[in-house]
C-alpha cells in the first residue's frame, strides 16, 4: 500500500433524511486509482454516502448533509459548488441500467455534448473510445444508431458505464451496478473494473461480498449509519478487526 | 351425490342472474348511447346532406333567406380556433408541468396544481362571460393593435391580422380555448412526467445535465406518446367547446383569412341558430348535419388521443 | 473558499455558460407560465366578485326572475338548476355504477376494453352534441322539459361515474376480493357488499366532480329544458336554470340583467369550486388513511 494518493477525503460527515439521522460521523479516505468497495446490510447508509459524493441528494428537499468531503482540496458539500461541474468530474452508474430512450450513439453523445461541441468525427472517435473501454464496441458498432433500449441488460449497463466515462470524469461511482444482471454480465463488468482502475478512482457499493473481495483494493464496512471498519480487502476479509465485521462477512446477519 | 344433497349446487337463484344482467345493461347503455348519438345526428341531418351533397362541407354559403346552408365557414372556424388554442396551450401547459413537477418543491406545487385544476372546473359559460367583458376589451385596445403594428406590413402574414380591432373574433376564441384546455393538458403532462423512472433522471443528472436538459432530452423523449396524447385530447375538447366560444367569436357566416374578423365554429353556430330554426325545416336538418360533422371530427381526434394514451399505459 | 470553488470549475467554458443560461431562461419561462395561469384564475374570480357580489342579496335569492325593467331575482333558476341536477344524479349514479361494475368485472376482456374506450371518448364528446341527441330523442316527441334537460346532464355524467367507479373498484386489493369469495359468498354479494363499500371513496369523488360539471353545463340545456321565466314544479315543462339565465341575461343590453347574470355566475362558480375543493380534500384524506 505505497504511494497511495487520496482522491476524496471524507471528514466528519453526517447525513439526514428529514429528521432521520442516516449517517453518523463518517471519516475515511478514498484512494485514487483504486477500487474502494462499500459493503454492509441494507439500509446501513452505504448508498447514501455514495450519493453524497456527487450531491445526488440535492435533487430532493429535506435531505441534507453536514461535514466536509474534500475532493481536489475543495469541500464538495459547500453550497456554492456548481453541481453540474462536480458531476461531470464524478460520474455515476446505477443499480439498474438506465439507457435514455435514444440511440446508442446519442446516449453517449448526450454526455459529451454537455461539455464540448466537437466535430462529428471527433464525437464518433470519443464514442468509439468509450465503447472500447467497456468492451462493447465490437458488439454494437453496426447498430450505433438503433435504440439503446434494444440491448441486453448487461450491454445496457456497460453502455451506461461508457456514457459516464465519455464525460471524462476522474471518479466513477457504482451503486450496486450488477444487482440486476446475470452472472455472465456480472463477470464482464467485474473484469472491466480491473482495467478501469488504471485510469479512474472507483467507488463501488455492493451487496455481494464475493464481488467486493474479487474487485476491491479497499473495503469499507458500514453498519446502521456508522462506518465500522475500513481496510485493504485482503486484511478486512481475512483478519477483520471488529467483531461486527467478522459476523457480517461470515454471514451471521444481514 | 352427497354433495348435491347437501346443497352444493351451483346457485340458480334469481338475484345473481338479475345482477349480471343489470351489470351488462350498464355496459350496453354506454355503447348504445354512443351509437345512438352518431346515428341520430346523421339521420336527422340526412335531409341537408341529400339536398346539398358534398357541397355542404366545401361551400361557405349561409343564407337562410334562400335556404342555403353549409358547414364550410364554421368548419374552418372550428379548426382554426382550436388550433390556435392548442398552439397557445402547448407552451403554457408544458411550462406549468415542468415547473410543478421538476422545479418547485412539492409542498408548494401541491397547492398550485390544485389551483390550476380549479381553473378547469370553472364552467365554460363563466369563462365566456369573463372573456366577453374582460378579455375582449383588452384584445381590442392592446393586443390586436399591437399585433397589427408588428405584422401589419409583412407580406402574406398581414392578411391574418387585417380588419378592424373589435376584440372579438377567431383569435380571441382561440385564446379562451387555450385557457380552458391548458389545465387538462397540464394534468396529463404532469402524470406522464411523474411516470419517468427516478433512476433515469438521476443518471442524467449524474452526467452533469441541468434540469432543463434532463427535462427536454430525457423525460420528454421517454413520455412522448403521453404528452402527444394529452395535447390531442386537449384539441378534441377545444373542437366542441360551445359556450365560451359563442361569447367571443362574433357569429358571422363567412370564412376569412383574418384572425380578427368575427367568425363561427360549428358548436357556436348550432347554439346560436338553434332557437331560430323550426323543427323539421331544412335549417334544422342542416344544424343536425353540422352536429354530425362535428361528431366525426371529434371522434377521430379523441380516438387518436385515447390510442396514444392507452399505449403509454400498456408500456408501463 | 470562493477561490477553491472556482478551481473545481476548471472546466467552465462558453458552452457550459450558455447551457446554464439556457437552463435559467427555461426556469424563468416555466415560472412565468404558472404566473400567467394563476393571474387568469385570480382575474376570473375577482371579476366575478366585483360584478356579482353587489347583486347577491336576500331579495335576489327569494324572488323569481322578472321581465325587463322590473326588479327580479334568481329564485327559479336556482331551484331549477337544483332540481335538474338532482334528477340527473338520480339517473346517472345507478347506471354509472352499473357501467363501472361491468367495466371492472366483465369476464369478456375484449368487450370491456371496447366499452372502456367508448366511455373515455364519451367523456370528451362535445356537450352540445349530447344536447342535440336528447333533443332528437325526447324533445321532438314530448316537447321541451326539465326531464329532458336532466337526461342530457345525466348522459354527460354517466361515463365519468362509470370510469371512476371502475378505477375505484380496481384499486380494491384483490386480497379483499378473494377473501370474500373464500367465505363462499356469491359474486354479486362480494361486489355489492365488499368491493363497492371499499371503493366508496373513489366513487363519491367521481360523483362530486360530475355534479360540479353538470351544474355549469349550458349547451345541452339550450335544446332540452329551454329555460322558463316562470316557475312550475312540473318536470315535463320547460324549466329555468342558472346557466341558461346567464346565457340569456349576459347577452342582453339591460344593465340590471347583466348584473344578475354576474350574480348567477358567482353563485355557480362558488358552488362548483366548493364541490371541487371538497372532492379534493376527500381524496387527500382517503389517501392518508390507506
Amino acid at each position: 500500500m505505497t504511494d497511495n494518493q487520496v482522491a476524496i477525503s471524507i471528514q466528519k460527515v453526517d447525513f439526514y433524511y428529514g429528521a432521520y439521522h442516516a449517517l453518523r460521523n463518517i471519516n475515511f479516505d478514498i484512494n485514487a486509482k483504486k477500487v474502494t468497495a462499500m459493503i454492509g446490510p441494507s439500509g446501513c447508509g452505504k448508498s447514501t454516502l455514495l450519493r453524497m459524493l456527487n450531491r445526488m441528494y440535492d435533487l430532493y428537499p429535506n435531505q441534507y448533509a453536514k461535514g466536509n468531503i474534500l475532493f481536489d482540496d475543495v469541500n464538495i458539500l459547500d453550497k456554492d459548488i456548481d453541481l453540474n461541474i462536480l458531476r461531470s468530474r464524478i460520474g455515476m452508474v446505477f443499480q439498474k441500467p438506465t439507457p435514455f430512450s435514444m440511440s446508442i450513439y446519442e446516449n453517449i453523445a448526450f454526455g459529451i455534448k454537455l461539455y464540448e461541441r466537437p466535430s462529428s468525427a471527433r464525437i464518433q472517435e470519443k464514442i468509439e473510445t468509450a465503447l472500447r473501454q467497456v468492451a462493447l464496441w465490437d458488439e454494437v458498432k453496426d447498430r450505433l444508431h438503433r435504440s439503446a433500449l434494444g440491448l441486453s441488460g448487461g450491454q445496457q449497463q456497460r453502455l451506461c458505464i461508457a456514457r459516464a466515462l465519455a464525460v471524462e470524469p476522474e471518479v466513477l461511482l457504482l451503486d450496486e451496478p450488477t444487482s440486476a444482471l446475470d452472472p455472465i454480465s456480472t463477470a464482464k463488468i467485474e473484469e472491466l473494473l480491473d482495467i478501469l482502475k488504471e485510469k479512474y478512482t472507483i467507488v463501488l457499493v455492493t451487496h455481494n461480498l464475493q464481488q467486493a473481495a474479487r474487485c476491491a483494493d479497499n473495503v469499507a464496512f458500514f453498519y446502521s449509519g456508522g462506518l465500522i471498519e475500513v481496510n485493504d480487502a485482503a486484511t478486512l476479509f481475512t483478519k477483520p478487526a471488529q467483531a461486527k465485521t467478522h459476523d457480517y462477512i461470515t454471514g451471521r446477519f444481514g | 351425490m352427497l354433495l348435491k344433497q347437501a346443497g352444493y349446487r351451483k346457485d340458480k337463484k334469481i338475484i345473481p342472474y338479475l345482477f349480471t344482467s343489470l351489470m351488462w345493461c350498464g355496459g350496453a347503455l354506454i355503447f348504445l348511447i354512443f351509437l345512438g348519438l352518431i346515428f341520430e345526428l346523421f339521420w336527422q341531418g340526412k335531409q341537408a346532406f341529400s339536398v346539398f351533397g358534398f357541397h355542404f362541407i366545401t361551400s361557405t354559403d349561409w343564407n337562410p333567406g334562400e335556404q342555403q346552408f353549409s358547414a364550410g365557414a364554421a368548419l374552418v372556424g372550428t379548426l382554426v380556433s382550436s388550433c390556435i388554442g392548442v398552439v397557445l396551450a402547448l407552451p403554457l401547459s408544458f411550462g406549468c408541468a415542468y415547473c410543478l413537477n421538476e422545479l418547485m418543491p412539492q409542498r408548494f406545487s401541491k397547492y398550485i396544481t390544485a389551483s390550476i385544476q380549479l381553473l378547469a372546473a370553472i364552467p365554460s359559460i363563466i369563462l365566456g362571460m369573463w372573456g366577453f367583458f374582460i378579455l375582449v376589451p383588452l384584445m381590442s385596445q392592446y393586443v390586436q393593435p399591437f399585433l397589427k403594428n408588428i405584422f401589419g406590413n409583412v407580406p402574406y402574414i398581414e392578411l391574418l391580422f387585417s380588419g378592424g380591432t373589435y376584440g372579438i373574433g377567431i383569435l380571441t376564441a382561440g385564446l379562451i380555448l387555450a385557457i380552458m384546455i391548458t389545465p387538462f393538458i397540464t394534468a396529463i403532462m404532469q402524470e406522464s412526467f411523474a411516470n419517468t423512472p427516478v433512476m433515469l433522471k438521476e443518471s442524467a443528472y449524474s452526467l452533469g445535465a441541468t434540469r432543463w436538459e434532463v427535462m427536454h432530452q430525457v423525460i420528454v423523449p421517454w413520455v412522448q406518446k403521453g404528452v402527444v396524447g394529452g395535447v390531442v385530447l386537449g384539441w378534441g375538447r377545444a373542437l366542441g367547446e360551445t359556450m365560451a366560444v359563442t361569447f367571443v367569436i362574433g357569429n358571422a357566416h363567412h370564412a376569412s383569412w383574418s384572425l380578427f374578423m368575427p367568425s363561427n365554429t360549428i358548436a357556436s353556430l348550432i347554439a346560436l341558430e338553434f332557437s331560430e330554426s323550426a323543427a323539421g325545416s331544412l335549417k334544422m336538418s342542416s344544424l343536425m348535419a353540422l352536429g354530425a360533422v362535428l361528431m366525426v371530427i371529434s371522434f377521430v381526434v379523441l380516438f387518436c388521443s385515447q390510442l396514444l394514451l392507452k399505449q403509454v399505459l400498456k408500456s408501463r | 473558499m470562493a477561490q477553491d470553488v472556482k478551481k473545481l470549475q476548471g472546466r467552465t467554458n462558453h458552452l457550459i455558460t450558455w447551457r446554464f443560461i439556457k437552463n435559467r431562461l427555461m426556469t424563468v419561462f416555466a415560472f412565468s407560465t404558472i404566473l400567467v395561469m394563476l393571474c387568469i384564475l385570480i382575474s376570473v374570480l375577482i371579476t366575478l366578485f366585483i360584478n356579482g357580489l353587489s347583486g347577491l342579496s336576500f331579495f335576489t335569492l327569494t324572488h323569481m326572475t322578472a321581465p325587463q325593467g322590473l326588479p327580479g331575482g334568481l329564485l327559479n333558476p336556482i331551484l331549477g338548476s337544483m332540481i335538474q341536477v338532482g334528477i340527473a344524479i338520480i339517473i346517472a349514479v345507478p347506471t354509472g355504477i352499473l357501467g363501472g361494475i361491468f367495466l371492472a368485472e366483465c369476464s369478456n376482456k375484449k368487450l370491456s376494453t371496447i366499452i372502456r374506450f367508448i366511455a373515455d371518448i364519451m367523456m370528451s364528446v362535445p356537450s352540445i352534441l349530447i344536447g342535440l341527441f336528447v333533443y332528437i330523442l325526447l324533445v321532438m316527441t314530448m316537447g321541451y322539459s326539465a326531464l329532458a334537460g336532466s337526461v342530457a346532464l345525466a348522459l354527460l355524467a354517466l361515463p365519468v361515474i362509470a370510469r371512476t367507479t371502475e378505477e375505484a373498484l380496481n384499486m380494491v386489493p384483490s386480497a379483499i376480493h378473494e377473501a370474500g369469495f373464500a367465505l363462499g359468498a356469491p359474486k354479486w354479494k362480494v361486489i355489492l357488499f365488499i368491493c363497492l363499500p371499499a371503493a366508496k371513496g373513489g366513487i363519491i369523488t367521481g360523483i362530486l366532480l360530475s355534479i360540479s360539471r353538470m351544474a355549469g353545463e349550458t349547451a345541452p340545456l339550450l335544446f332540452t329544458s329551454l329555460g322558463n321565466s316562470d316557475w312550475s314544479w312540473n318536470i315535463l315543462k320547460p324549466m329555468a336554470s342558472l346557466p341558461l339565465t346567464i346565457y340569456q341575461y349576459a347577452d342582453s343590453a339591460d344593465d340590471t340583467w347583466i348584473k344578475l347574470a354576474w350574480t348567477a355566475a358567482l353563485l355557480i362558480t362558488f358552488f362548483v369550486l366548493c364541490l371541487n375543493l371538497i372532492a379534493r380534500i376527500y381524496v387527500d384524506r382517503h389517501r392518508k388513511k390507506d
